[in-house]
């Protein structure tokens, strides 16, 4: 309980509330001292108590301070630093101040205490009480002389004249009393000139010793303030076994002579305990001037550690408050800005500063969620585009690329952004062409547009190009789009239009021609010699026999001109690819190996245009070989596939035949692109339309080490829009 | 927050405590009661008592230079009242009186003057010692005859000292934290006959 009470009174303001009402007391004290000095003397001691009590208190409630700072300072609190060194330099001023204030009055006080006391003045009264002394002794020598004769004659006289002749020698002497005395102490007898008093002023013992010792006794007696001499004298024996007796006579002072006895012996005590009390006095003086000193110094240290601390809050919350800031927090606000000086100005401004960057963040997050909108909406519109769309900066680095620009070149330009088109190109090879129009067009300063043509797996793909430079030459934006498919639909109705017109003009005149031909057959092989029918007939042969295959040429035309529209049904792929494999089965030589799906593909399809196109695979496949004199192995396959989120079947036929020469692949699916001695050339053309036509997709590829592989896709289910 | 002192610490406060002890062992000699007695004369009762007063040399000195030094005599009249035998009584102070003397040295005549302030009587003397001795010297000091009717379990004590507060102003602090002006002698019983 003791400690905790401890504990309250050490800590909040328990100790200022203390030592504000010490103070409080202490200054009723000194001002009841100062109004009644003969007060001073009874509070002398309290005001000095009081003052070591509020000296001590002041000590603790430094020392607690000093602690504080120490410990914050320790911890390297924010603002600790600042508040020590404006203290330590607070202490200094102050210390020095006061030591030179104190060092002086200390020795002022000194000087002007020991300017109080002089040799001479010591001297002059020193030898004015010898003076008083020696007047005194003159007169008391004489008065001793008078003693003595009156003991003389009072030796003489018989005891009961005694009484009589002192009264007589009183008035006579004029002394103000005589006594007789026993050396005993008993009273003989008296005369007081003093009506009022009864009994003789008694003989003190010393009085009694010195008698003793046969000596008379003379001396200045102070008497409440007045002097008197009184002086003891023996008297002689004059009869055997009479009693020993004195005689004491108290003379009066010269009133004028009394009255200077009394001054010289007055300022003689006073010098004298003023002299003694020098020391006292100036310790005492010490004292207090040490204490107020001291009171002083403690006070102002505090108050200097309490304007400091006034000073450095705000700095304190202001660092707080910056740190906020520079962590992110615009919303910090400084409560203390009441003041007028210059701190809050600052704290004031700082509110301010912090309220700007708050809007201005509010501003910039508002016109970076616009640019994001924006953007979103950019890539939004890009991202559904489906033409390609690059952007290039002016430092040739890809900056954006949407989803059609990645589709188009096959090519992953999400993975390529912030990297140069040379980089792009190192990754995708394919993309070379392109890459290469693009760096050589950025050079220049005008908008261009060019066709460009990439290698692509699947075979030869046009791109159009358009590039337009962005505003205060930023960069370019490229926007490309596939028109493989357009090119080749024109060049699929340029190819059917011939065929269509082929088939027509020519058709007519083949039968007329091969009747023409059998007819002269028939007519004029009669009737030639026997040596020439030989040539007749060989001759109308080739005619019938050419004009056969031009037939076929055109019914070739014919098919591939024609389009009718297809007769979709459900198809299980696997059964259609057995039927039509049974029939080419039947030569022994050859070799067909069908690689089961796990199950059976089912899909919408012309029955009899998938089979004419199997028909020309396999036909294809087999002359290939055949006329490489290679032996004929094929391999087929079926499966299902999933590319770019649709389901595709996707056929296979791999030969193991010469391969497709370099210059060809991209034209193999072309009309007339053979370089096989049978057929007309249209095979393939007319695979490549068939499948088309069920929007789906064929090309080819050389397979290492030998051989040719042909890949047909075809939709398993509606192609998306 | 607890403090435990490391023995150094310890050693030093034991070291401290015992030259305590020495310092009042080395403390001048107080003032003494050699006798007091109570005397019942007549109806009355009356006090003799002897005191010894051995001053300081810094109590002579002041003196000398012309400083009044005021020394108390103090009586104090005790009723006790036995409540567990002689193990623990029941004190009442009945009457208690003060008896001061200004002494002081008159340098022009060379004596030394005693003056009892409560009566204004002056007596003087040749010598300091001649002074002190009949300073100390009580004979027939006339009691309060009120308390006396029924005089059992009564005690009548009396001490010595030097007044301190009545010291000059500049002289006091010294004093009241001097061991040399600390002479006070203790309470002492006075003898009844």
């Amino acid at each position: 309980m003791g400690l905790s009470l401890f504990h309250r009174l050490r800590s909040g303001i328990t100790p200022y509330l203390l030592l504000g009402l010490a103070l409080l007391f202490l200054a009723y004290l000194l001002s009841a001292a100062t109004q009644d000095s003969s007060r001073l003397n009874d509070l002398f001691l309290p005001i000095f108590g009081l003052g070591f009590a509020i000296l001590l208190l002041l000590f603790g409630i430094l020392a607690r301070n000093i602690y504080k700072l120490y410990r914050d300072f320790k911890l390297k609190k924010e603002g600790a630093r600042l508040t020590l060194r404006l203290v330590s330099l607070f202490a200094l001023l102050i210390l020095v101040s006061t030591t030179i204030v104190y060092s002086f009055s200390i020795h002022f006080l000194h000087r002007g205490i020991t300017s109080w006391f002089d040799v001479k003045v010591e001297q002059a009264l020193n030898d004015s009480l010898e003076l008083s002394r020696t007047a005194f002794g003159i007169r008391m020598r004489t008065l001793l002389r008078q003693t003595r004769m009156m003991t003389g004659l009072l030796s003489e006289l018989p005891n009961r004249d005694l009484n009589h002749n002192i009264r007589e020698l009183t008035q006579l002497s004029g002394a103000i009393e005589l006594s007789l005395w026993t050396m005993d102490g008993q009273l003989i007898t008296t005369s007081l000139e003093n009506p009022a008093l009864i009994i003789p002023s008694r003989p003190n013992e010393a009085i009694f010793r010195q008698l003793e010792a046969q000596e008379d006794y003379i001396g200045l007696d102070p008497d409440n303030g007045d002097l008197q001499l009184r002086a003891a004298v023996r008297l002689p024996i004059k009869k055997a076994a009479q009693e020993e007796r004195f005689l004491q006579v108290i003379f009066p002072v010269n009133e004028h002579l009394s009255s200077l006895g009394k001054t010289v012996q007055i300022a003689y005590t006073d010098y004298k305990e003023l002299s003694y009390l020098r020391k006292p006095l100036i310790s005492v003086f010490t004292l207090a001037l040490s204490l107020i000193v001291l009171l002083t110094l403690l006070a102002s240290i505090w108050f200097a550690i309490w304007i400091a601390r006034r000073i450095v809050q705000p700095l304190q919350e202001l660092a707080a408050g910056t740190q906020a800031v520079a962590s992110g927090n615009y919303n910090t606000k400084l409560q203390s800005a009441s003041g007028h000086d210059e701190i809050g100005f600052l704290v004031r401004s700082f509110n301010q500063m912090t309220q700007r960057l708050t809007q201005a963040r509010h501003a910039t997050q508002n016109s970076h969620r616009q640019l994001e909108q924006q953007t979103n909406y950019l890539t939004t519109v890009l991202g559904s585009l489906s033409s390609g769309v690059l952007t290039i900066d002016n430092k040739h680095l890809l900056r954006t690329a949407n989803i059609a620009s990645s589709k188009i070149l096959h090519a992953n330009l999400q993975h390529s952004l912030e990297e140069t088109i040379e980089d792009l190109s190192k990754k995708s090879p394919q993309t070379r062409p392109l890459t290469q129009l693009i760096d050589h067009q950025l050079n220049q300063k005008e908008s261009w547009q060019q066709q460009v043509e990439l290698q692509q797996k699947k075979g030869l793909q046009t791109l159009m190009c358009r590039g337009t430079l962005l505003e205060n030459n930023a960069g370019w934006v490229i926007v490309f789009d596939d028109v493989t498919t357009l090119l080749q639909a024109q060049r699929n109705a340029a190819w059917g239009e011939v065929a269509r017109r082929l088939a027509h003009e020519i058709k007519n005149p083949l039968t007329p021609i091969q009747l023409s031909a059998d007819r002269l057959q028939h007519k004029y092989l009669p009737l030639l010699p026997a040596d020439q029918t030989h040539t007749l007939t060989k001759l109308t042969n080739t005619i019938i026999s050419q004009v056969e295959a031009m037939k076929e040429m055109v019914n070739d035309f014919s098919d591939y001109a024609r389009s009718p529209g297809l007769q979709l049904q459900a198809q299980a792929i696997g059964q259609l690819i057995r039927e039509v494999l049974a029939l080419y089965q039947s030569n022994p030589k050859h070799q067909f190996t069908l690689l089961n799906s796990v199950e059976d593909i089912t899909l919408n399809i012309d029955r009899t245009r998938i089979r004419q196109v199997l028909h020309n695979l396999f036909k294809n496949a087999i002359e290939a070989s055949e006329e490489a004199q290679l032996e004929v192995d094929i391999i087929l396959s079926y499966h299902r596939l999933i590319v770019d989120e649709q389901q595709w079947l996707e056929i296979t036929f791999h030969d193991h035949g010469p391969g497709i020469p370099e210059d060809m692949v991209n034209t193999l699916f072309e009309p007339y692109a053979t370089n096989k001695t049978k057929g007309t050339g249209l095979g393939l053309a007319i695979v490549k339309k068939i499948i088309e036509e069920h929007h789906g997709q064929v090309w080819a590829e050389n397979t290492d080490p030998t051989g040719a592989c042909i890949i047909i896709r075809l939709p398993l289910e509606e192609p998306r829009s | 927050m607890v403090f435990i002192m490391p023995a150094s610490v310890i050693a030093r406060l034991k070291i401290l405590f015992w030259l305590l002890l020495l310092s009042t062992a080395v403390q001048a000699e107080t003032f003494s009661i050699s006798s007091v007695q109570v005397n019942h004369i007549g109806n009355g009762y009356t006090l003799d008592a002897t005191i010894k007063y051995p001053l300081t040399p810094r109590v002579i000195e002041a003196i000398d230079n012309g400083v009044p030094i005021v020394f108390l005599q103090q009586f104090e009249l005790i009723k006790s009242v036995p409540i567990l035998g002689n193990y623990w009584q029941w004190n009442e102070t009945l009457w208690a009186s003060n008896i001061r003397h200004e002494l002081r040295y008159h340098a022009l005549s060379q004596q030394y003057v005693l003056n009892a302030m409560d009566t204004n009587s002056q007596r003087n003397f040749p010598s300091l010692n001649d002074a002190l001795q009949a300073l100390g010297k009580i004979s027939g000091l006339t009691l309060p005859p009120e308390y006396f009717s029924h005089p059992d379990n009564l005690i009548l004590q009396l001490r010595s000292g030097i007044d301190l507060h009545a010291l000059p102003t500049p002289m006091r602090p010294g004093a009241l934290i001097s061991s040399k002006w600390q002479l006070t002698s203790p309470w002492i019983e006075a003898q009844w006959d």
